[in-house]
């Protein structure tokens, strides 16, 4: 007969495998993000098959976009997801310090994002363009501004990490929240990597 | 203790060359662009790159690597669903030889 005491090891060894092979962070953000990546996705195939109707005017409008913002933001959200990687890593040492600085830089490059985004918005609103122009720039701006928006939410969620970071609130045995808001904004990344392409590359 | 830290080098090494190699591909992606190039081949070498890039931050950033397949498999099927659909409408728009 198998003693309790000897059942209570065997759940514990049968609940830390189940937790490695979970979702990192809280299950409840990557029902949010799933559903985020399923309403980026239908926007894109529509892009693509509005696209498919009329490529000459599609193709047009892509040539006045500036490719060199493009690629910059992409690099930047690509770094600060990096940075995120090490904050987390850094957080599961039991580093919270060293873990906001990492943080931080994410957050750094999320606001050069954020400028070189709303340069680039100002550039078109400038030339008289707007969601009215044609269906390139209502796709353009939407997404982009779509994709914008969670730009900014996921600075929020890094803020109010780093923050706790700094106050001690985590630790090397409490690091949910890190990798709940690390998860966001490596969504934000994937889908910016995704889009990228699309709106400013493929022909 | 020290193969703890052992450990630790080698995952930051690891994460260090995953975004090594995402950098280089963006910048081939922004080459292909900048040339202006167009067609078919272009148009699925862009979006394969695409697909490498978005699994490995799916795996390797965002941690799936480390989970149940189920997880794995959803952020495949997503791209295949997304990035198939996306030739698909591309390919349709091509003007026909």
């Amino acid at each position: 007969m198998t003693k309790p005491q000897n059942i209570g090891t065997q759940l514990n060894k049968r609940t830390t495998t189940l937790n490695q092979e979970d979702l990192p962070g809280d299950f409840a953000l990557w029902i949010f993000i799933f559903a985020e990546m399923l309403a980026f996705g239908v926007l894109f195939i529509a892009y693509a098959f509005a696209r498919a109707n009329d490529v000459a005017l599609f193709n047009e409008s892509q040539l006045t976009l500036n490719l060199t913002a493009g690629v910059i933001n992409t690099l930047v959200l690509i770094t600060s997801s990096y940075c995120v990687v090490r904050g987390v890593s850094a957080i599961k040492q039991g580093s919270p310090k060293q873990c906001a600085y990492f943080l931080m830089g994410a957050f750094l490059l999320g606001a050069v994002f954020v400028c070189v985004k709303m340069w680039e918005f100002n550039a078109k609103f400038s030339a008289g363009i707007t969601l009215s122009t044609n269906n390139f720039y209502m796709f353009y701006l939407s997404l982009t501004f779509f994709h914008f928006m969670h730009v900014l939410m996921g600075m929020v969620i890094l803020a109010c990490i780093i923050k706790k970071c700094l106050r001690g609130g985590y630790g090397a045995q409490d690091y949910v929240g890190v990798e709940t808001g690390a998860s966001f904004w490596h969504m934000v990344d994937f889908l910016w990597v995704i889009l990228f392409p699309l709106i400013y590359l493929i022909r | 203790m020290m193969n703890r830290q052992k450990k630790e080098n080698i995952t930051h090494y690891f994460s260090t060359m995953i975004w090594i190699v995402l950098v280089v591909l963006t910048i081939v992606s922004y080459c292909l662009g900048e040339t202006g190039m167009h067609g078919k081949a272009v148009m699925l070498t862009l979006l394969a790159i695409t697909m490498i890039k978005s699994q490995l931050i799916a795996h390797y950033f965002m941690g799936l690597h480390k989970t149940k397949l189920l997880w794995r498999g959803i952020m495949f099927c997503y791209f295949i669903v997304v990035g198939g659909l996306i030739a698909l409408a591309y390919l349709k728009g091509m003007p026909s030889n």
